[in-house]
């Protein structure tokens, strides 16, 4: 029989699996491998449960670092752009599904996709560690292993093991053969250079169907670059709104944290229907959020977007003027029947999109109990106190103003700026990012960085000279 | 006979002395911003504002204006040393997890089970809630500052609410220009009254039943 793949190349044909900028975790073992071979061009961010992203190669001997380590406590090296993140960041990042693959290793995959390998019966406890929630979460499973166990099919009918995942597994990389996770079974893909595929269904349990001519593997990865994330102008990154699109905006509610750009080109731009969440809609030209330099001007806010009739209805948690005698444009349509509002608590609502963003589909929280915030909503009494459930929100685009940017897209934010603008950022099918200061990948410390770059996937860069101001006569 | 009721700085004065030092303490829109200006030395508190600040320093002097730095009210902060900035969904997980010791609120009316409503003048038809409903769950201890009565001169501290809730059996204190009431289990006690002010006028304007404390004393300062 021919020569087995060596761990390397299996770790390299992985590699070659892994499309330009996706999100990917690597298991124990072998997995880990398969960073290495992954070309920089790719734009892959390499997650790990113990909280980084974007990391490389393993770090020269001699230029370890004990604070940057992957799951298996191996030394790597910071990928430019990578960011540091928290445990539980980490596994928000799986739950909300952007872990776009998993390469796990395996003890046992079944015809049906279902993956052993946490435990050994008879071989102490075991350590599921992050498998499980990584073989749950991720989008595509691949399994890499050995083929066989000292002649024993670890590709079975069924797995015999205690379960790391039921029916999740979508590709199997193997020292013989790549094998596709089907609907109807096993299907045999690749061989290895001078396997023949009777060679490989004998060392299998589980049949293996060809539904195409089994090709040889090959170790070539393309150079495939993804394209990149900064944008011209603010027109160009809300060109495809559509009509009735939920936009995730606001800040605060003053000028710092406001993506007044963004707002403009959406102005422009026309969508209408809108849904706007945000802390506020528009109250900064109507009180000391928004004070005017010099008079004749006012303030950018959400008045430019409800006077053009594109607003529908809102959630927010401070939607009208604190002074009643100057409403905003937003509470005058309000007074109108032309828009429709859900007013929040405002800790509720940061919590709502905290969720959105996190994979959490709704969650009890004491605020608001007993009050009209309540009504129609289910309540719980746990350990002898009231508590509201409340769902999470999320929107097709969010506009985030930030401080500086990368290339990478992670994001910096100054001061009290950041407020909303880090859950919204989360929480968006498609976040768009409104800047300062854009600077290549690989500039900002990891260490600082609050918003990582997966979230963001537009950034436009504030013009020079622009001012959250206009000429009340512009309106 | 109109007699004099204390200026809304010595609502806040009053209101400070409850502050213990080093506590981290969240003030409220109007009088409770002026509490600020009463603290100082060795009673200096970390102020938590929902703007994603904690240990703010005093306000900007109009030259120093940045718009990345404000609280809660929109007012603009001057940049000081051992701020922490952070975000707003992590600036409410501060409040409902149990670590901001006290909040300070304006208040619309309190009950005399402490009940709040603050957030709403049910003739506007629409209002902001903005933190005061968080705060007034999260925070562990909530001070309500306000005038006694309302413009119309009508009592503020009442038997129920009648206007929407902030929240329910939250307020642990009340500072007026008139009085300072403890809300307890058995409802309210009348601790201090405002200087040439008895008991039985405080309650005249008081729509709720206050209890007279057996050591009853003028406001302390």
């Amino acid at each position: 029989m021919a020569e087995r793949l060596s761990r390397e190349l299996m770790a390299l044909r992985v590699a070659a699996e892994l499309r330009p900028r996706e999100v990917v975790n690597l298991g124990i073992g072998m997995p880990t491998l398969v960073a290495n071979y992954v070309p920089d061009s790719r734009g892959v961010v390499m997650h790990s449960e113990n909280g980084i992203l974007g990391y490389g190669a393993y770090a020269a001997e001699g230029a370890e670092d004990l604070d940057l380590i992957n799951a298996r406590a191996e030394h790597v090296r910071w990928h430019p752009g990578g960011a540091a993140i928290s445990h539980t960041d980490a596994f928000s990042i799986v739950r909300s599904g952007r872990l776009d693959v998993a390469v796990l290793g395996a003890l046992q995959v079944s015809e049906r996709g279902d993956l052993a390998n946490w435990m050994v019966p008879g071989k102490g406890v075991g350590s599921p560690g992050g498998g499980l929630d990584m073989a749950a979460g991720a989008k595509r499973l691949i399994a890499i292993t050995e083929h066989s166990n000292q002649g024993k099919p670890k590709i079975l009918r069924e797995c015999s093991y205690p379960l790391t995942v039921a029916g999740r597994v979508n590709l199997i990389v193997t020292d013989i053969a790549v094998i596709e996770v089907t609907t109807q079974g096993l299907v045999l893909k690749e061989r290895a250079p001078g396997w023949s595929t009777g060679e490989i269904q004998s060392e299998t349990e589980a049949r293996l169907r060809q539904v195409a001519p089994v090709k040889e593997m090959e170790f070539i990865i393309p150079e495939t670059s993804p394209p990149g994330k900064v944008l011209p102008d603010a027109a160009a990154a809300v060109a495809d709104i559509p009509d009735g699109a939920t936009i995730l905006m606001d800040g605060f509610g003053g000028i710092g944290g406001m993506a007044h750009y963004l707002m403009l080109a959406l102005r422009d731009h026309g969508a209408r229907d809108l849904t706007v969440v945000g802390n506020t809609v528009g109250i900064a030209r109507v009180s000391t959020f928004g004070q005017p330099p010099s008079p004749g001007l006012q303030a950018i806010d959400h008045a430019i977007l409800v006077e053009k009739g594109q607003v529908k209805h809102a959630i927010a948690s401070f939607p009208v003027s604190p002074s009643p005698s100057r409403p905003s444009a937003f509470e005058q349509a309000y007074q109108r029947g032309e828009v429709t509002l859900e007013v929040v608590p405002q800790g509720t609502l940061a919590e709502r999109l905290r969720a959105g963003g996190a994979g959490v589909p709704a969650f009890f929280t004491p605020t608001g109990a007993g009050t009209v915030v309540a009504e129609g909503k289910e309540t719980k009494i746990i350990h002898g106190r009231e508590y509201v459930l409340e769902q999470a929100i999320r929107g097709d685009y969010a506009f985030i103003r930030a401080h500086k940017a990368d290339t990478a897209g992670n994001l910096v934010y100054r001061g009290t700026s950041r407020n909303f603008n880090a859950a919204m950022a989360t929480a968006a099918r498609i976040t768009i990012a409104e800047v300062n200061e854009i600077v290549e990948a690989g500039a900002l410390d990891p260490d600082e960085i609050v918003t990582p770059g997966l979230y963001v996937d537009r950034i436009v860069q504030r013009p020079e000279g622009f001012s959250p101001f206009r000429p009340v006569e512009e309106g | 006979m109109q007699k004099e009721r204390l200026p809304r700085d010595v609502i806040a004065m009053r209101v400070a002395k409850e502050l213990p030092a080093g506590a981290v303490v969240n003030l409220g829109i109007g009088i409770p911003t002026l509490v600020s200006n009463y603290l100082e030395g060795e009673q200096s508190v970390l102020y938590h504002s929902e703007s994603g600040v904690l240990n703010y320093g005093p306000l900007a002097e109009e030259h120093e204006k940045d718009y990345d730095l404000i609280n809660a009210g929109g007012q603009f902060l001057r940049w000081v040393p051992g701020m922490a900035f952070f975000s707003s969904d992590e600036a409410f997980a501060m409040i409902r997890g149990g670590h901001v010791e006290v909040t300070v609120l304006g208040a619309l009316q309190v009950s005399e089970h402490g009940d709040l409503a603050n957030w709403m003048l049910p003739q506007r038809g629409v209002g902001n809630i903005g933190g005061a409903m968080d705060l007034a769950v999260g925070a562990k201890r909530v001070i309500v500052a306000m005038e006694h009565t309302d413009r119309q001169n009508r009592p503020k501290v009442v038997k129920e609410c009648t206007f929407p809730l902030t929240g329910k059996g939250c307020v642990s204190l009340v500072v007026t220009d008139l009085a300072v009431i403890e809300v307890t289990p058995d409802g309210m006690v009348l601790r201090e009254v405002a200087p040439d002010w008895s008991a039985a006028e405080v309650q005249s304007l008081t729509e709720a039943k206050l209890q007279v404390a057996p050591d009853l004393r003028e406001y302390e300062l």
